[in-house]
Formats: C-alpha cells, structure tokens, sequence
C-alpha cells in the first residue's frame, strides 16, 4: 500500500512533467514549422497581421532582468554583510524578518503598488509621457528578488566556516580586506546560485511586470533606451493569451513564447545547480559547516 | 605589521558604503507594507466583508466575500492534491530510491521550482482547458496551483525526514517495524511541526500566484460561490488586477488597494504561522 502509494506519487509527477514538456513543444510547433527559428530576431509582432517576431520581448524580458539584477545585487549582498557582520542578534532578525515579508507580499500587490506608485513618480520625476517603461518594471523586480540575492547571501555568508573568521582576525586583517579576500570568496557559491534564482524568477515574473510595462511590442530604439513602453515575454502572454483562439498560429506563437521561457529558466537552474555547495576548503570539516 | 595611515580610514568607508548600499533593503519592507496599509485601511469597510452586497456590485460598495472564498478555496484544492503526492515523493526519496535516483529526484524539484508559473499555466490551459474541455473552472486552477507548490513541498518534505535523528529510524528497524510502521510511529510523530511548516508555506505561496489563474480559473465577477469543481471563481489575486487599471474610477481602485490588505493579511497569517510552528521541537 505504502509501495503503491510512493511509486505513483513519482510516477505521476514524471509523467505530468513529460507531459508538459510535450504539449509546449507541440502546440508551438506550428509556429516553427511556419515561422522557422529566425523570427527570434525578427522585430515585428503584429497578431492581426500574422507578424510574429520574438525580439522585442526578448529584448524586453533581458532589459528587465539585467535592471532588477544591477540594483538587487550590491543591495542584496550589502544587506546580507551588514547583518551577518554588522548587526547584532535581535537587530539581524528583524532585517529578515523584513525580507521574509517582502518574498510574501504577492506580485500582483508589487503591481499594484508599481502601477500607482512608482509610476506617477517616474512620469513626473523623468517628465515621460507615460511612466510605463522598462526601468519601472526592472525597479520593480529588483525590489521582488531583492529577499532571494539577501537570504541566499546571508545564508552562505553565515555557512563561512569559524576557523576562516579566527585565522583572518588572527593575522589581524582589516575589516575590508577580511570581507572582500576571505568572506565573499567562500561564500560566493551560495551567492552565485542566489543570484541565478534571482534571475530565474525575474525572467519569470508576471503579473507586476505586466501591469508597469506597458505591452508595446516594440524593439528599444536606441537599444540602451529603457523610458518607452515596452514587453516581455511573460506580459505578452498575460496580455494576449486571452484573445487567441486555441490552436491557432497566434496561440502556437504564444506558446513557443512559454517554451522560450521554460527553456532560458531551465537552463538558468541547471547553471545553479552546477556548483552549488562544491567550495570546501577544509575536505575533512565539510560536514561541521552544515547547520 | 605596521598598519597603513588608512587603515581605519578604509574601514570606515567600507562599513559605510554597505550600509549606504544596504539602505532600501532596510527601509523597503516597512515602506511596501505601511503604504498598502495606508492606501488599504480606508478603502476597507466591515461590509465589504460581512455584508451581503451582491458580487455584481464590485464598483462602488461590493462584497469582497465572493473573491475571499475563492482564493481560499483554489488555495485548499492545491493543497489537498499537493500534499499527499509530496508526502508520496518524499517518502519514496527517503525509503526506496538509490543514491543517483535521490540526486536526480531532487535535481529535477529544482528544475520544476524555477519554471515560472505562467508556463504552468500555459501548459494547464492547452490539456485542462481546452483538450479535456473543462473548460475555466476551480478544478483546473487547483491542478495548475498544486503542480507549482509541488516541488517546494516535496523539498520541505524531504529536509524534515532529513532532521529525524538517524538513531531513531535505527532503533525502529531494530525492533522489527516494516517501512509502513516506521513512517506512522516514528516519523510522522518526530516531524509534523516541520510538515506543516512547510503545508502553511504552499498555502501562503498558493495565495498569491496570479499569472497562472488568471486564465484558467477565473473570471472577474458574478460568481458568489462555485456550483461545482467545474464552475469558475473569482479570486482575490485577479480582482486586484482587473480594478488595479481601472485607472479612471478612482473607487474601483481603492478596492483594489482593500483587497490587497486582505490578501497581504492572508498570506502573513500563513507566513507568521509556518514561523511560529518551526520553532516547535517534537521530542528530544
């Protein structure tokens, strides 16, 4: 019964992954078999006039990504120094408790809080005709994988091993020279996978980045130009998943827009998982650093 | 060794730029909360909850109720198929499967966490929508939401038999109990609090994925409440979404921002519960 019970647990979640995976590549497949894989570099997506071009999201979805990330990073990995080697207990607890609360606020809040908030800002601070644009959706990420960069960090930061921080103190390094050459070296393994999940999740975000940026399936002109309205992959999808009939080439297009996603964010986590928790600089001691 | 003249100097500047640079994680949290709550709290009317306003009226005094009981019950159909799969997965990694089976098990949860909801949610709208013909309805979204908190489940899952002192399982074997007796005597006894922990965090994560519903599950308003696993629901993830660009009607906009109080409340009840339950210890 137990037997029964275990193996068809595995066995429906393999066959629900395999399916999954199956039914993206199938029903995209029209839209290759059409469209061919050069429409990933082609400009145009004009739905009304079979024009299926993927670059402008795909521009859009790394635009957005490389925002978040740029802010999230030295942020994130200040906050998690300060409170493994600045803060004292209590104080320590309450920055995470502060970034716990952030991962659980739900994105369509971080949506709602970008839509009414932060653009009004952007539009007049920036004098913009509409504040929807890429920098508002990358702030807007930034501030929802910020809790995944600080907690991974901290966490790793905190997995340095006691002897490195005596040896350090020991030879009577400075504070700045201990952080840059013993802490973050060892901790840069959790710190790397904190930052690919923090990719990942940005990539994926959906209901925040499609309310704040603005679905104009336009390629940035000048490429470097974040204040125009603009899409990604994700709030294409949201915006015109409802409008395509299923099994037409509009929804095999939006399909093949899902199986890019799925592919980038598989590819991201499998880089995560590459390394993950191989620096050991002790062989003997690996297992004394787990909590 | 003699320290440089800059010695302390460079200190200072290090430890004040990673505070400078640490500043918005600080000041962030507070921020995003005190301003939901700031923009919520007045939108918020006891009737918008109790009273018995028809759904229909989701402009000016509508009740919230309909979207609440829908959410939660999205919630509580992810979890009811979720866990006992996640229990049956775990308890595999724990009791059968080989060490390369164990890696590659956990390999692939990882893989599943990081795919983004909405192409779950692709994939539950092509073969629940449209190929089974089920067309919108509760059943589809709580399929979709149990698929996305499954790997975070079963991750849990495995970590809290991980805790279990080796000793205890030993000692079981020892005398005599079969896999079955082990998991209902000796686990399931030494490990719930971290079980639930992890069943309250699903919730919590269950609550507030929108993207995946949004065009599986639910509509924006007129239903109060599903007929059947069937009939679509409204949710209160949605709603803030459809009356967030409601841009010109400033009152479908304040509900927007009440019920984003509601479901922030929700979601840290959830939250502050899986905290508060890690900290118990069952046993020695």
């Amino acid at each position: 019964m137990l037997n029964l019970w275990m193996r068809a647990s595995v066995f429906i979640t393999l066959v629900v992954v395999i399916l999954m995976l199956g039914f993206l590549v199938s029903q995209s497949w029209p839209y290759w078999w059409q469209y061919g894989i050069g429409m990933l570099f082609a400009g145009e997506w004009y739905p009304y006039e079979r024009l299926f071009g993927m670059a402008p999201a795909i521009i859009g979805s790394f635009w957005a990504a490389v925002v978040a990330l740029i802010i999230a990073i030295p942020t994130g990995i200040a906050a998690a120094v300060m409170s493994t080697e600045l803060m004292s207990g209590p104080w320590r607890g309450l920055l995470r408790g502060g970034m716990e609360l952030l991962a659980g606020i739900p994105s369509v809040v971080y949506g709602l809080l970008g839509l009414w908030v932060l653009l009004p800002f952007l539009q007049s601070s920036l004098n913009l005709l509409t504040g929807h644009n890429l920098l508002a959706a990358g702030l807007l990420l930034s501030v929802m994988v910020l809790p995944t960069i600080m907690v991974m960090a901290q966490d790793a930061l905190h997995e340095v091993h006691i002897n490195q921080r005596e040896a350090a103190l020991s030879l009577g390094i400075d504070w700045n020279t201990r952080l840059w050459r013993v802490l973050l070296p060892q901790a840069w393994p959790g710190i790397r996978s904190g930052i690919l999940l923090a990719l990942g999740r940005a990539l994926g975000e959906t209901m925040a980045v499609m309310l704040v940026v603005g679905s104009m399936d336009r390629i940035p002109d000048p490429w470097y130009n974040l204040l125009a309205p603009a899409q990604t992959l994700t709030s294409r999808i949201g915006r015109e998943i409802g409008e395509a009939t299923f099994g037409s080439i509009h929804f095999a297009a939006l399909m093949a827009c899902g199986l890019l996603l799925a592919v980038a964010t598989i590819a991201i986590s499998l880089l995560a998982q590459e390394k993950r928790g191989q620096f050991t600089f002790f062989p003997g001691e690996a297992g004394s650093r787990k909590k | 060794m003699k320290l440089s003249p800059f010695f302390h100097v460079n200190n200072r500047i290090a430890k004040t730029v990673t505070v400078l640079l640490a500043i918005p994680a600080l000041l962030l949290p507070a921020a995003c909360l005190l301003y939901i709550l700031f923009k919520g709290i007045p939108a918020l009317h006891w009737d918008m909850l109790a009273g018995t306003a028809s759904a229909v009226s989701f402009g000016a005094i509508g009740s919230l109720w309909p979207q609440v009981a829908g959410s939660l019950l999205l919630m509580l159909g992810a979890c009811m198929i979720a866990a006992p799969v996640a229990l049956g997965i775990a308890l595999f990694h724990a009791l059968c499967a080989s060490a390369r089976q164990q890696r590659m098990l956990l390999s692939l949860l990882h893989l599943l966490q990081g795919i983004p909801p909405i192409v779950y949610g692709l994939c539950g709208l092509i073969v629940l929508v449209h190929m089974l013909h089920w067309g919108i309805c509760l059943l589809t979204g709580a399929i979709i939401l149990a698929v996305i908190i499954l790997p975070m489940l079963v991750l849990n899952t495995v970590h809290a038999i991980d805790r279990i002192p080796l000793e205890r399982t030993e000692a079981a074997r020892a005398l005599g109990m079969r896999d079955g007796q082990i998991v209902r005597r000796v686990w399931l006894p030494a490990a719930w609090p971290s079980l639930l922990t992890g069943l309250l965090l699903g919730m919590a994560r269950a609550l507030s994925e929108t993207a995946p519903i949004l065009f599986t599950a639910t509509v924006f308003s007129g239903i109060n409440w599903p007929d059947s696993l069937f009939s679509p629901v409204t949710s209160l993830q949605t709603h803030i979404f459809y009356l967030a660009q409601e841009g010109a009607n400033a009152q479908a906009v304040n509900i927007a921002w009440a019920s984003a109080v509601i479901l922030v409340a929700l979601v840290t009840t959830f939250s502050i519960s899986a905290s508060a339950l890690r900290k118990i210890r069952v046993g020695g």
